[in-house]
């Protein structure tokens, strides 16, 4: 069964994916290039509203396009005088670790996903998804709200000591 | 909740600036005076910038996915190519 976000998804892509190609076709870049700025920018676009840090009254469409086209500058380095900065609505902002490189190096990242996966997956309905503690209890079975922020808080430790661990293992090899 | 939790708890304050001004300052001057307790910040921070990273890659996967599903579709898929043509 699609759920709500994927029929919003859907639309958004046959409604703004067109016009953002076009933007991008007109800096210089390829489909490739558009279709990845387009995902970008729908991906900061969900973080901002799943954090209540949307500006009011602005279409979802607008949004997402006006994200695509700063990233699409920032990509193709043509600041020139046809595409201004400055008019850009305060508000519209790329988060500044977007595009940061992955946090720890990949051997790390593979044990950690390896061995810590229900306890990603936990973190991040609480840290990206910001799902309330009631819905997190829900969807991963607990039995009470309490017993939900206990694992949080179990879960953060055991990702913290396991990406300690193999960072030292990492240092030492 | 045991001890240590709690102190996982109190670094997930401090790193997502949830702590009030007092407090932070003093956690501050906490870390100064204990290296074992920087270095749980510093990693505790890694692990929420893992998760946020992570999360991110999977949804540039869904949305290829989705992507290549539409491009699927005659129309869509014209009305996204014929522009770099």
């Amino acid at each position: 069964m699609r759920t709500q976000e994927d029929q919003w998804l859907e639309e958004i892509y046959r409604n703004t994916l067109p016009r953002v190609a076009a933007a991008i076709y007109r800096m210089g870049g390829n489909l490739e290039m558009a279709k990845d700025i387009f995902q970008d920018a729908v991906i900061i676009y969900l973080e901002k509203k799943q954090q209540n840090k949307l500006p009011p009254e602005v279409p979802a469409a607008a949004y997402i396009g006006g994200i695509a086209r700063i990233l699409g500058i920032r990509k193709l380095k043509r600041s020139g005088p046809h595409i201004p900065l400055d008019d850009m609505d305060g508000d519209i902002g790329v988060p500044a670790d977007y595009y940061a490189p992955p946090p720890v190096a990949k051997p790390v990242l593979e044990y950690v996903k390896a061995a810590g996966k229900r306890c990603l997956q936990l973190l991040r309905a609480f840290y990206y998804d910001h799902l309330s503690i009631q819905e997190i209890a829900e969807d991963f079975n607990f039995k009470t709200q309490h017993s939900a922020s206990v694992q949080k808080y179990k879960c953060l430790e055991k990702v913290r000591e396991q990406i300690k661990q193999s960072d030292y293992a990492e240092t030492v090899s | 909740m045991r001890k240590q939790l709690a102190e996982a708890q109190q670094i997930e304050q401090y790193l997502l600036r949830e702590m009030p001004a007092a407090s932070r300052l003093v956690f501050q001057a906490r870390m100064l005076a204990a290296p074992a307790l920087r270095e749980k910040v510093r990693y505790q921070r890694k692990t929420l910038q893992l998760v946020r990273w992570l999360a991110r890659e999977e949804k540039r996967r869904e949305l290829d996915q989705l992507f290549q599903r539409l491009m699927q579709d005659t129309s869509f898929n014209n009305s996204i190519t014929s522009i770099f043509t």
